[in-house]
């Protein structure tokens, strides 16, 4: 048996062990403890490639925990009772996405973490947060789903607030301790009705079982209330700029990443548990609308941001609304008129690549920033040009994608959800190409005032590991920019596909049939 | 590689073309003007409004879109308290997104 049959459980189990296993190796050297991170870090995303190459060539993947063989799905008496999982287009997709940004985190924390700041604490905590993603990701159960939600939810805090000789990121992360918490209440009480009703918990299972009742509809609130809430949907959003704003840049990205782990959550109950019992264009209707709503109020606010890592966290919050506008369109549309509700669909995927590697980039550079000047305040910021050249090189590429303009990837999915949305209703349209423009003055504002301009003050320069980190995502960027029809064929296709018209073949390598 | 979107296509490599022409097209106007500038002498000096700038003079971001900002305050100001720091803001604001959320399913 091939260590690719065990390539899901190993890229979740591996981080896993890393995290826990980091502090020892510290204990004995640094040196060591640094090659394990690399170690780990390495096979992680070896791990997730085989995955996703075993998905998108073979399809959909299914590893059951304590079976004799990980493909047997159904225990002794019939039902799906052992935990397992169960990686699809999206999930495989979704685990490039995290072993993306997990790599560039990693790399960038090398030399960005200083020894004396807790650099073993913030590994650790990554290593635990990567493992969460991944296990929210791959997993085919629900109640496993919450369980990684929740480690996922602590690690993250921990991560924005671990720094605790400052007093602001340890407010943002017990705000956001509180907002995940509920949130994670919610989706506990609707996996807890789900289990009370059918007696599973198997994602698989459970989808053949819902028929639509009242209390199904209570329990599908429950879910859509907690995880827009960790999505950052308008109105409940304002946790994420906090977060995002005082987390270290290494952490930033994760919490990046982390988001869409969730909004992968969202597509998985929405298409897959739901799918065959769903009022579609109802609760299609309440994804667009909380997209458009979303974008809106955080390009607005981004507009009067003084710190640059606010501004970025707005951006941030700001592309969260595009996705749900995407994959909201697609969802209203894909009963009546499948053939564009499917190209909404695939705007809405494509952009959570984009966002991850763009986004990243921005709170990478503008990690870079703090480091080099000990500021983010766009007031006192100006002339870092001069001395970061790079990193002024790659947030200026960060914020031309962000902004959606040709040819960086930025606009190839948004021109996606701009077409599509539009066939719906141009007013949505027209609401999301004013965001992106404004989008544009603010990068271009907040470029100006930090990168242009005389030097103000002597900057530190960037280190190779925070540079490579960059640019990394920069490739990224350009190449999903220049080439997007390869990646939509072979990536986003396939994952829009899986929860379109997956769901009966998602059901079947589960169930049988 | 071409992106097919089911109304047309988009092709960055074709308006990468685009843009060389246009930027060629630019550069041929440009070779065409005066060619007066000299380096070092007070054309390199810059100016705000008209005015010889003070030395080390930054335009900062906060003088940028003041006017946008100034007609939109009305707005800004209610986005501002909106977004107001309290965590019980924000837990009563994801209250009512639960309560529009479970509106929506339970009423369809």
């Amino acid at each position: 048996m091939t260590i690719g049959v065990h390539a899901p459980i190993l890229a979740i189990a591996v981080p896993l062990l890393g995290a826990f296993a980091l502090p020892v190796f510290a204990k004995v050297h640094r040196s060591l403890r640094d090659l394990w991170a690399i170690a780990v870090g390495a096979f992680t995303c070896a791990m997730v490639i085989t995955v996703a190459v075993q998905t998108f060539t073979s399809g959909i993947q299914v590893y059951t925990l304590g079976a004799a063989a990980p493909t047997d799905t159904i225990a002794s008496g019939g039902f799906p009772i052992r935990i397992m999982l169960v990686v699809d287009g999206m999930s495989a997709f979704m685990g490039l996405i995290s072993a993306l940004v997990g790599l560039a985190s990693l790399v960038y924390a090398f030399h960005f973490l200083k020894e004396e700041q807790g650099k073993t604490l913030a590994m650790t905590l990554f290593f635990l947060l990567w493992a969460g993603m991944l296990g929210m990701e791959y997993t085919g159960d629900m109640f496993n789903f919450f369980v990684f939600l929740e480690v996922t939810s602590i690690a993250a805090c921990s991560l924005v607030g671990y720094r605790t000789w400052e007093s602001r990121p340890a407010e943002a992360a017990f705000k956001t301790m509180a907002l995940y918490t509920v949130g994670g209440l919610l989706v506990l009480l609707a996996i807890g009705i789900l289990y009370g009703e059918y007696g599973a918990l198997n994602i698989a299972y459970l989808s053949s079982k819902i028929t639509g009742s009242q209390l199904d509809k209570i329990a599908l609130g429950l879910l859509l209330g907690g995880l827009l809430m960790k999505v950052g949907a308008v109105p409940a959003h304002m946790w994420a700029p906090d977060a995002y704003g005082e987390a270290p840049a290494q952490a930033a990205i994760m919490l990046v990443a982390n988001t869409q782990a969730s909004l992968y959550g969202l597509w998985r109950v929405l298409f897959t548990l739901f799918g065959g019992a769903l009022s579609a264009p109802a609760v299609g209707w309440l994804v667009t609308s909380l997209g458009v709503l979303t974008l809106l109020v955080a390009v607005l606010m981004a507009v009067v941001q003084t710190d640059l890592g606010r501004l970025i966290a707005y951006g941030a919050v700001s592309q969260i609304g595009y996705m749900l506008l995407g994959v909201g369109v697609g969802l209203t549309v894909l009963p009546s008129r499948p053939d564009w509700g499917l190209v909404a669909m695939k705007g809405g995927i494509f952009h959570m690549v984009n966002d991850a590697a763009t986004i990243g980039l921005l709170f990478l550079a503008a990690g870079v920033v703090k480091r080099a000047v000990g500021t983010r305040d766009l007031r006192a910021l100006g002339g870092l040009g001069h001395d970061l050249k790079w990193t002024s090189g790659f947030f200026f590429l960060g914020a031309l994608a962000l902004a959606g303009i040709p040819p960086l990837n930025g606009f190839a999915s948004k021109f996606l959800i701009y077409e599509s949305s539009f066939r719906l209703s141009p007013i949505l349209t027209a609401i999301a190409v004013l965001g992106s423009i404004l989008l544009l003055a603010v990068f271009a504002r907040a470029f100006q005032g930090a990168f242009l301009g005389p030097r103000l003050r002597e900057a530190k320069p960037a280190s190779p590991s925070m540079l490579v980190a960059m640019g990394v995502l920069a490739a990224v960027i350009l190449a999903m920019g220049l080439v997007p029809g390869f990646f939509v064929e072979h990536m986003v296709t396939p994952a829009a596909e899986a929860l379109w018209r997956g769901r009966d073949l998602y059901l079947a390598a589960v169930l049988g049939g | 590689m071409r992106l097919v979107t089911g109304q047309g296509y988009w092709s960055p490599l074709v308006w990468l073309a685009l843009a060389a022409g246009v930027a060629l097209l630019a550069w041929a106007f440009w070779s065409r003007g005066r060619r007066t500038y000299k380096a070092g002498t007070e054309q390199d000096q810059p100016f705000l409004s008209g005015e010889r700038a003070p030395e080390g003079a930054h335009v900062g971001a906060p003088h940028l879109y003041w006017g946008f900002a100034q007609a939109l305050q009305p707005v800004m100001d209610w986005l501002r308290a909106f977004h107001s720091g309290f965590l019980g803001d924000y837990v009563t604001w994801m209250v009512v997104l639960l309560a529009v959320a479970l509106l929506v399913v339970v009423l369809t």
